[in-house]
């Protein structure tokens, strides 16, 4: 088991929340911000507008020109990134700790001073680049689809997981200036942001500069609330669909409708996950790629999400002169047999000796760490889930899992997606 | 009224940082035994290194290497392929066999706690492979599949036809490592079972130990588990073609209808890894492609917005691996978005770079190398290299004074011996009919246009 994490948790006077946590094995140090919007939080007509926003935060504030906040973070040694995800939109550093003080104050000055540094020009430049980010990881990738597909079918339309976090193109192209100004002043506030700092730092230090760099941002009282995002537990029927793609090997995609993260019902469904498909010793490796040879490969996973369902989804790639339908229907064997059978002893060691495992080396990096303290006060307000939430998988019992598959693992809850070969289905063509 | 701090903050005092004291013992068979203690990561990475690998193979059975190290973990003298997963697991252990251009690997990352059990089963792995036929040729047939499904990726089949262009078929590099389609057929046990056999040699051949070690004997453990093994022919070390296939600049167009992005890569034979002038061939890459800010990714993402990113590298192998630029642009743009890059790299070797510029990039690669070390697995991986390539022991530890020793005027030397644009070769993997006559009217080189490529495999058609 990893020692447990030991962190301060406190708020400046205009709501940030700063949360350090110190180590001083190595002489580096994490910078991590989580700001509680994500592309759940667009309108209809402005999808992918979160993410887009993400890269105008790169693009130079008050006292830092374009391209400026990368060049000195590199200069200093450090690594850095964002990320837009479904609830949140995460920027970070990881430094040597002699740094440390710089990341701050690359932070506090986009969170202050952000819209004084924008133009048309750096927006229109970046929606290029976004717009090149979709066709790169989705548009002109074989079965790049499917993220997205999966999301329509598994949320209503009037819900904000119906879209992908990536947007559509006519959306990107509608974005203007502002649209920017106004997201910046709603969401892009201290009293909606959590600062983690976790490796070689001390603590009065951290919360000294903090307050020196942050403590002059104004607070938003009035963030506007999301609506009720829960939904049934359940789709209520299936829902199929074939797409012709230019790929050699059939592909079948499988989703389901799962327990909202923090469910304790999707700490066993992850277990489940790693049972059916987590590497070779896996039930879904072992049936369809090692004994029947019907799958080029196989995946399951679950997406926590906390606004009403998580997705758990896995794919099989069908071997060639295999029938599609012989390997949907194994898949979809397996996964409902978890819901009546309980797994052995033998299977439940085995995850959960992995779990702790994968726990101990995720948990040895200070960026890691930085990050789940923000992701637990974001979502949960309880950051010492970073600590509890090993145990919870640990404790996870066979007729837990059991339970969860059978509810989750159902025909009425599932979305079938088959890909297959363009022009496969029409011989006279594929002849010529 | 929000207020922010204008002045930027100055840096803290650096505290001390050296690459971790490594121990090298070497076991009477010669093994070597690299063990590094690193406090606070009980999670400990264990990799035996055998430096052959896909370089050293016959080119008619290419991809022995890489599919018999994939089969190693299929079953031992003691376990079959599925016994050994659940024990492994049952350890909270990941076992895991590769092979590469320079070398075969076979590692294990577990608590350490568990380390002996797991050295013991990645020993059997190392030591009593048995390759049964029936899981080897299942693997070729995934193999088999895989290049099916590399041709339809555009990433893929770009870096696919790189290489064919650059290297001649004399050459290794000229193919992916995993082989292609005519010499994977031929792959069986017999094959693999030969083919690992030239790896399995103590001599020259390292087990690098690091994590949470405190007072585990790790010299004593490698002397039981591998102490006995002894190799069969020594290895290889096999000097590798490097004649360009063009001298003249070439453009190689794969049409890919309807594509919406063209990858391209540009690029011609690069170097080895064991060079003099390794670190100055650093700091010149970290400018013209390899930092955020680089001159590449200047120009292509944050000027014209014509891509996600663009990077150029060196890829550097025991003889002379790839240089390229790569950039996946929107197709609209493809033959500016080449012009552009082209005109970088003239540049680069035009005149010296900036101070900025070189300052930039130094601070980065000496800053950022505690944090590349901060964890065992990297650690393990960054000492596989100096054993592959024979390089002296503080290599690392001297890699910190040797980037801050490089000059502009090494960075202008650099880049005019090894970025040579009258040979650079642009290939392509795009819609051509969108961009085909651009091309034709742009002064770029002699143009080649593949319209062959079936998107669906022949068995499927049939």
């Amino acid at each position: 088991m990893p020692d447990p994490v030991r962190f301060s948790d406190e708020r400046l006077a205009n709501g940030l929340r700063l949360i350090v946590a110190e180590d001083h094995v190595a002489p580096v140090v994490a910078v991590n911000i989580w700001y509680d919007v994500g592309s759940k939080n667009e309108r209809p007509g402005k999808t992918g507008f979160a993410h887009l926003f993400e890269h105008v935060m790169f693009q130079g504030s008050a006292h830092v020109a374009k391209t400026e906040h990368i060049a000195l973070v590199q200069a200093a040694g450090g690594t850095m990134n964002g990320t837009t995800w479904l609830d949140r939109t995460n920027y970070f550093e990881t430094l040597p700790s002699h740094q440390l003080e710089l990341a701050l104050w690359l932070e506090a000055d986009r969170m202050g001073t952000l819209l004084e540094a924008l133009s048309q020009e750096n927006l229109d430049n970046q929606r290029e680049v976004v717009k090149n980010e979709k066709r790169w990881s989705y548009d002109n990738r074989p079965y790049g689809t499917w993220n997205e597909k999966l999301q329509a079918h598994l949320f209503p339309p009037e819900h904000p997981y119906h879209h992908p976090t990536i947007g559509s193109m006519e959306d990107l192209e509608a974005a203007s200036l502002e649209d920017v100004g106004d997201f910046f002043a709603t969401y892009y506030v201290p009293n909606n942001a959590v600062l983690s700092v976790v490796g070689d730092a001390e603590t009065d230090r951290v919360r000294a500069w903090t307050e020196r760099y942050f403590g002059g941002i104004e607070a938003r009282p009035d963030i506007p609330p999301l609506g009720d995002l829960s939904l049934p537990p359940t789709l209520g029927s299936e829902r199929r669909e074939t797409v012709e793609d230019a790929v050699p090997l059939p592909r079948v995609y499988v989703g389901f409708r799962a327990p909202a993260f923090g469910d304790p019902r999707l700490d066993a469904l992850e277990i489940a996950s790693h049972i059916l498909a987590g590497g070779k010793g896996s039930r879904l490796h072992r049936r369809l790629v090692r004994d029947e040879r019907i799958a080029q490969d196989v995946a399951l996973f679950t997406l926590g999400f906390v606004g009403g369902a998580s997705i758990t989804a896995g794919w099989a790639t069908v071997r060639p002169g295999v029938e599609v339908e012989r390997v949907e229907s194994a898949f979809h064997e397996e996964l409902e047999r978890l819901g009546r059978e309980d797994v052995t002893d033998d299977e439940l060691a085995r995850a959960r000796a992995l779990t702790e495992s994968d726990e101990l080396g995720a948990l040895s990096r200070v960026d890691e760490r930085a990050d789940r303290l923000s992701m637990f006060a974001t979502l949960f307000d309880r950051p010492e889930l970073i600590n509890e939430m090993l145990p919870r998988y640990l404790a996870v019992e066979a007729p837990t899992i059991r339970d969860v598959a059978a509810s989750v693992f159902r025909p009425d809850n599932r979305v079938v997606l088959t890909y297959l070969p363009a022009g496969a289905s029409k011989p006279a063509e594929a002849a010529a | 009224m929000t207020t922010v701090v204008a002045e930027r903050p100055t840096p803290g005092l650096p505290r001390p940082y050296e690459f971790p004291d490594f121990r090298r013992d070497r076991l009477p068979n010669g093994l070597d035994v690299l063990t590094v203690d690193v406090p606070g990561r009980p999670l400990v990475s264990a990799l035996l290194v055998m430096p052959t690998g896909a370089v050293d193979e016959p080119p008619e059975l290419a991809g022995a290497a890489v599919l018999a190290a994939r089969a190693l973990t299929e079953g031992t003298q003691s376990h079959d392929a599925v016994a050994l997963v659940e024990a492994t697991e049952r350890l909270g252990a990941s076992l895991h066999a590769d092979a590469g251009w320079d070398a075969t690997t076979i590692g294990v990352d577990v608590p350490v706690e568990r380390l002996e059990p797991a050295l013991e089963l990645a020993a059997e792995v190392a030591l009593t492979p048995t390759f049964p036929a029936s899981e080897v040729d299942r693997l070729r047939e995934e193999r088999l599949n895989d290049i099916l499904q590399a041709r339809a990726d555009p990433r893929r089949r770009v870096e696919e036809a790189l290489i064919e262009t650059i290297y001649t078929r004399e050459s290794p590099y000229h193919r992916p490592s995993a082989g292609v389609r005519e010499t994977v057929e031929r792959l069986d046990a017999g094959v693999l079972r030969a083919a690992y056999a030239g790896a399995a040699n103590p001599v020259g051949a390292a087990l690098i130990v690091a994590g949470e070690l405190g007072d585990a004997d790790v010299r004593r453990l490698a002397e039981r588990l591998f102490g006995s093994w002894s190799g069969g022919q020594a290895a290889g070390q096999r000097t590798v073609e490097a004649e360009p296939a063009n001298r003249s600049r070439r453009v190689r167009v794969v049409h890919r209808p309807g594509s919406v992005q063209t990858e391209i890569r540009i690029g011609h034979i690069g170097r080895p890894r064991r060079i003099a002038d390794f670190h100055a061939l650093s700091v010149t890459g970290a400018i013209l492609g390899g930092l955020f800010n680089s001159r590449l990714n200047r120009k292509l993402r944050e000027e014209k917005g014509y891509t996600y990113g663009a990077t150029a590298s060196f890829d550097l192998r025991r003889g002379a691996g790839p240089f390229a630029a790569r950039a996946a642009v929107q197709t609209a743009v493809t033959v500016p978005a080449i012009l552009d890059a082209i005109a970088e790299l003239e540049a680069i070797r035009s005149a010296p770079v900036t101070t900025a510029e070189l300052t930039a990039a130094r601070d980065f690669l000496v800053g950022v190398f505690p944090l590349r070390f901060e964890t065992p697995g990297p650690i393990v991986g960054a000492l596989s290299g100096v054993v592959i390539h024979g390089l002296p022991d503080d290599e690392l530890a001297r890699y910190r004074e040797r980037i801050e020793a490089v000059t502009a005027e090494d960075v202008l030397r650099t880049a005019e011996a090894n970025v040579r644009p009258s040979e650079l070769q642009i290939v392509l993997v795009g819609d051509a009919d969108a961009f085909g006559a651009d091309l034709e009217a742009a002064p770029i080189g002699e143009i080649t246009i593949e319209r062959d490529e079936p998107a669906v495999a022949p068995a499927e058609r049939a």
